[in-house]
């Protein structure tokens, strides 16, 4: 049974319980004739009947889903003959993935025939378990679903039944955000503590050389140096600043403009400008800072003789600075207008100009508002990637020189990862440091930012 | 009294200047930002608009039986097993009969696009009467050729460094000089897939792939969001659990969106075993960085509802529940639509995450469904910008504009259903 | 000194409009110096907004317009080229809610002299902020903390505060906007004694929406309804034998 025509049928039965709840209702109603009907309206009989079925039928799919693959290794291994072990001339421990891998249609001609009767044995199990797991989940759904059509009488409450599990739905939906963060917690720090028995927590923290490449072959993996963090660390921070030093100028005076001197018909123009600059994807930018910023800063730079690298951090920061002009001016923006009026005003009654008002009222009242939303700035620049993995040079660099070449960590995480399948080797597992790193370092900026940002709101809401 | 007068009117006229340049400065920041977004289109279009056309080469071609059909039994696997380069090579000898050294041939057979050769095959297909005959073509050149086509002051540079040698640019300008020669519409870039020759690479597979993704995207996060906004906004009661759940919603919504593809690479590809470069998995991983934004909008259009409409409801004897979904999502379901379009085309645009999950791979085929092998429109033109070859630079460009124009689309489609059904109270 | 009954602002068919609508229709009323004039009425009845005339505070809503004269020692304030920054250097303004600045107490009232370098000295300074807080009867409260921000000032003493700020530039009219609607009893009792304190030396001209206030503090009273002034008076005549039907249903009680 394939999957859409199972679904397709259990959509039908579902729709079949709705219906012959509903109606069950209906005719038990219809029956008493004197004294209390059923407690809720019949409609909801029907609706508690599909609720079990539902969930009975996407619990299990998850758990299969989860267990499919355990289980069906399970079943290989137990298929495996002492032949085919005997047989098998390569590392014992790889003989299921080379299972795994052999097409039994398509295989190498010489490749062990004992091989390609496990691979279609693997190839049959992986089609037909899907098609028993189906079965099952719609008998055992079935039978839920008839438990509770059978609960169907004067003294079952459904109503209270349906919205409590409706409301413990909801609850789980809430959860996920919870599941997700500790998804990426956990996801990071296996392997990144796999990372870490190969190479010394404080050599990656504050190791100065970092050359992965190089440490492929065994020999020189925990040779020293080689995954020393700091030059990919002063990298981001060198990229950063330089995006800072453009988004924060422009984008606060820009929130400045908007929001105390442009009049309505302005702002109305405005907006959706910052908007559009704001929606343009990433990797638009990267593409922006590769083909024309790089390219331009070069041709300017040693117009008046100096030199620069063609992946600068000057025109990967400076493009990623345009990307955040948005992000700072319409955060900013809203921090200004929460500013009450009633400040304003007191301010021009006083005598003062407009821009006396705004750099010694509004501007120290928002403060804290506006540091939160650099913060969050500089959290998001520190993880954005497409621009550097575009405009950015691989090479790790040690250098504050913005005319030179430097990485990142998202950069190394790209690269690192991209194109390698194998997860054993320590430059695969640097990657999951790196963004163990990352992750914590925006974590905190993003908390303490997103505080301040809370703090200030409860100050003038 | 007056003296204090006197003092602050001797002061004003530096003080309005201080204004006026305060106010410019504030000017100038809004004009750079301006100024940033015109330049980046600017190059954008100035640089894409070209790859919509390609040149074509118009041939006498001879559908030689003796190599289309050399059995004579117009069967339709001989034809399509037939030697069509052939057939196009003959004609261009012909179109060149001084050129005899092999090494020059071998370069003039270049002009013409390897993918006319099933264009042709098709031609035949349709009309087997065609054998034996001849008829005149325009067929797609090479992207070298194309490169020339599109930028004449090629012609005037020194051989060394242009893309083609001084014999090629003659047999060019003859076809240029015989009006053999002309642009057409970019057929390929609407109806194939990657490719490595620039000629006859497309965005229709990438666009599917993001199709396919954003699908999957849309059907997980959005039920998900709803009722997690739900739940928040309207049911939960204020504790440390519901304070929790609103931090780790907040956070994630600022997490970088690699992370989330690191997420995916370990779990959904490592421990669940989900087919690399899928779309079912990408759309996974952009729905959990898409939650958070549908979260919040859901949130901010329910508490957008005046609480006078909940009071009514619950005052008529509905339970809270009701009144959530009889009464308070219907209205602020616009709200929570435009959130969601914000959303998914936020999420048309990412590539990081995606890159992780491999589906950054060079993919000639058009998927056809959530588990095949695919890769989405930013990651392509991530693919294509990565790739040297001359004429895939515009190509990138390009793809960018086909981008931009479904964000365009996307959020035009925000702003109606903000303007046509959102309720201001 | 001054003559006593001398005039020190008249306002010649005043009328505002927020967009299309008229909120202030031809007001013509004068306000005679070093006395206290309350503005009395219902609510939207225009007071407020004829208040923010008097100092060009409409200027800062985009959508109004303002038709007529005020002339302030003769002088119109309405001429073109008039900067309203001079203008609002010499008339002070307290508003309904107190609103301190997110700066310290010292801040506060300093923020007036710095910004029009009315001041040479640091020392100064010290002394005018010293003496305006004193004006404003707050100096002994807040002696000893002036570095604290504003706000954590009791809201009475926010409102004194706000006074302070508005006097340290020696302003000669004081507007004031409900100055006790958002403060207990007994701060309005401290508010009331002090504005009879100011009226010494200031023309003070005050909005309320409590009669009783207006009787207490004011000489001078006059009545506006939707936009109309419909009567003024000393403020003893008004309340013991108004002329208007108008009035007289107000105070009473008969319209609100």
């Amino acid at each position: 049974m394939g999957f859409w025509s199972f679904f397709t049928l259990l959509c039908l039965v579902g729709f079949y319980v709705n219906w012959y709840g509903t109606t069950k209702a209906l005719r038990i109603n219809s029956n008493i004739e004197k004294g209390p009907k059923l407690p809720s309206l019949p409609n909801y009989y029907g609706r508690h009947a599909l609720l079990s079925f539902i969930l009975v039928s996407t619990t299990i799919l998850l758990v299969w889903i989860f267990l499919k693959p355990f289980i069906l290794d399970l079943l290989l291994e137990n298929k495996i003959s002492v032949d085919l072990t005997s047989s098998f001339d390569g590392d014992p421990s790889m003989l299921i993935d080379t299972i795994k891998a052999t097409n039994p249609n398509n295989f190498f001609p010489g490749t062990n025939p004992l091989i390609i009767e496990s691979a279609k044995y693997y190839e049959y199990i992986k089609e037909t378990s899907d098609s028993y797991v189906y079965l099952m989940v719609l008998f055992v759904a079935l039978i839920f679903s008839i438990f509770s059509l059978r609960k169907i009488s004067i003294s079952f409450q459904a109503r209270q039944s349906v919205e409590k599990t409706n409301i413990n739905i909801l609850i789980f939906c809430s959860v996920i955000a919870i599941i997700t963060t500790i998804g990426i917690v956990f996801s990071l720090i296996f392997e990144a503590i796999r990372f870490f028995e190969k190479v010394p927590f404080f050599d990656f923290l504050f190791g100065l050389a970092w050359s992965p490449q190089t440490a492929i072959r065994e020999d020189q993996v925990a040779s020293q140096g080689a995954f020393g963090a700091v030059p990919i660390f002063s990298g981001t921070l060198l990229i950063t600043l330089v995006a800072m030093s453009v988004a924060i100028p422009i984008g606060l005076l820009s929130a400045i403009y908007i929001s105390e001197y442009a009049n309505l018909k302005v702002r109305k123009f405005l907006k959706p400008v910052l908007e559009i600059l704001a929606g343009v994807p990433t990797v638009v930018y990267g593409f922006f800072a590769a083909i024309t910023v790089g390219p331009f800063l070069k041709d300017l730079v040693s117009f008046f003789g100096f030199s620069i690298a063609s992946e600068s951090a000057l025109a990967a920061g400076g493009v990623m600075g345009i990307m955040i002009i948005p992000f700072i001016s319409s955060l900013s923006d809203d921090v200004i207008n929460s500013v009450p009026m009633s400040l304003r005003e007191g301010s021009y009654a006083m005598g003062a100009t407009k821009s006396e008002t705004i750099m010694r009222v509004v501007l120290p009242a928002a403060l804290p508002g506006i540091m939160g939303a650099i913060l969050l700035a500089v959290s998001r620049a520190i993880g954005e990637t497409m621009i550097v993995v575009m405009a950015a040079g691989i090479a790790a660099n040690l250098t504050a020189n913005p005319f030179e070449a430097v990485t990142t960590v998202t950069v190394q995480i790209v690269t690192l990862l991209v194109g390698d399948q194998e997860f054993d080797s320590a430059k695969t597992l640097a990657a999951f440091a790196l963004g163990i790193t990352l992750f914590f370092a925006t974590l905190l900026l993003n908390l303490y930012a997103l505080k301040i940002v809370r703090k200030y709101r409860e100050i003038y809401d | 009294m007056t003296n204090i007068t006197e003092k602050i009117k001797l002061s004003l006229s530096k003080r309005q200047r201080s204004e006026k340049r305060f106010k410019f400065l504030g000017f100038i920041g809004i004009s750079f930002a301006i100024l940033f977004l015109i330049i980046i289109l600017y190059s954008i279009f100035s640089q894409g608009q070209s790859a919509f056309k390609s040149t074509y080469i118009e041939l006498n071609i001879f559908f030689d039986e003796k190599i289309i059909d050399v059995e004579g039994k117009r069967d339709i696997e001989d034809i399509k097993f037939a030697n069509f380069r052939k057939i196009i090579t003959n004609s261009l000898d012909n179109y060149f009969p001084e050129v005899e050294k092999r090494e020059e041939k071998r370069k003039l057979h270049e002009f013409i696009s390897s993918s006319e050769e099933k264009n042709l095959m098709n031609l035949v297909l349709s009309d087997q009467e065609l054998i034996g005959k001849s008829k005149q073509l325009w067929l797609l050149a090479s992207s070298t050729i194309d490169v020339i086509h599109k930028n004449p002051e090629m012609e005037e540079i020194v051989e060394s460094d242009r893309l083609v040698d001084d014999l090629e640019l003659s047999w060019f300008k003859t076809f240029k000089e015989n009006g053999n020669l002309k642009f057409g519409f970019n057929k390929n870039f609407f109806s194939k897939a990657d490719s490595t020759e620039p000629e006859q690479a497309g965005v229709l597979g990438s666009m599917l792939g993001s199709f396919f993704t954003l699908l999957i995207t849309l059907i997980l996060s959005f039920p998900i969001a709803v009722a997690a906004g739900v739940f928040l906004e309207e049911l939960a009661p204020k504790n440390r659990f519901t304070d929790f759940i609103e931090v780790n919603i907040n956070n994630l919504a600022a997490v970088p969106s690699i992370i989330f593809g690191l997420l995916g690479l370990a779990i959904f590809l490592n421990v669940m075993h989900l087919p690399r470069s899928a779309p079912i998995v990408g759309g996974m991983v952009l729905a959990l960085m898409t939650l958070p934004t549908i979260i919040i909008a859901t949130r901010a259009s329910l508490k957008a509802v005046p609480p006078s409409i909940r009071e009514a409801a619950i005052g008529l004897g509905a339970t809270k529940f009701q009144t959530v979904n009889h009464h308070v999502l219907p209205l602020s379901m616009p709200g929570i639509l435009t959130g969601t379009i914000i959303g998914m085309s936020q999420a048309l645009g990412e590539s990081a995450p995606l890159l992780m999950i491999g589906m950054v791979a060079f993919i000639v085929d058009i998927p056809g469904s959530f588990t095949d092998s695919a890769t989405v429109l930013p990651v392509q033109i991530y693919l294509w910008k990565s790739t040297a070859a001359r004429g895939f630079l515009e190509l990138t460009a390009a793809g960018v504009m086909v981008l931009l124009t479904f964000l365009i689309l996307m959020n035009g489609l925000a702003v109606f259903v903000r303007q046509k059904f959102e309720k201001k109270w | 000194m001054v003559m006593s009954n001398s005039i020190k602002i008249k306002s010649k068919k005043i009328s505002v409009f927020y967009g299309d609508k008229k909120a202030l229709d031809s007001i013509n009323l004068e306000i005679p110096e070093k006395k206290v004039t309350s503005l009395i009425g219902p609510s939207g009845c225009g007071k407020s907004t004829f208040l923010r005339c008097l100092n060009r505070m409409n200027d800062t809503i985009d959508i109004c317009r303002i038709e007529g004269k005020i002339l302030i020692d003769e002088k119109n304030i309405y001429e073109k080229g008039l900067d309203p920054v001079l203008l609002r250097a010499r008339i002070g303004m307290v508003f309904q809610k107190p609103n301190p600045f997110p700066k310290s107490i010292f801040d506060n009232v300093a923020y007036g002299p710095k910004i029009h370098g009315i001041v040479n000295s640091e020392d100064e300074l010290n002394d005018l902020v010293k003496d305006s807080l004193k004006k404003a009867g707050l100096y002994n409260e807040v002696k000893d903390r002036l570095d604290e921000p504003g706000t954590s000032l009791s809201g009475g003493q926010q409102q004194r505060l706000c006074i302070a700020r508005a006097i340290a530039v020696s302003p000669e009219v004081i507007l004031m906007d409900e100055p006790c609607s958002a403060l207990d009893p007994i701060a309005t009792a401290i508010i009331e004694e002090l504005i009879d304190e100011l009226a010494k030396n200031f023309t003070i001209v005050i909005v309320t929406h409590s009669m009783q206030q207006a009787a207490r503090v004011s000489q001078q009273t006059a009545f506006f309804h939707m936009g109309n002034l419909i009567e003024v008076g000393k403020t003893e005549e008004i309340f013991s034998m108004p002329k208007q039907v108008k009035t007289q249903d107000y105070i009473t009680g008969k319209i609100g």
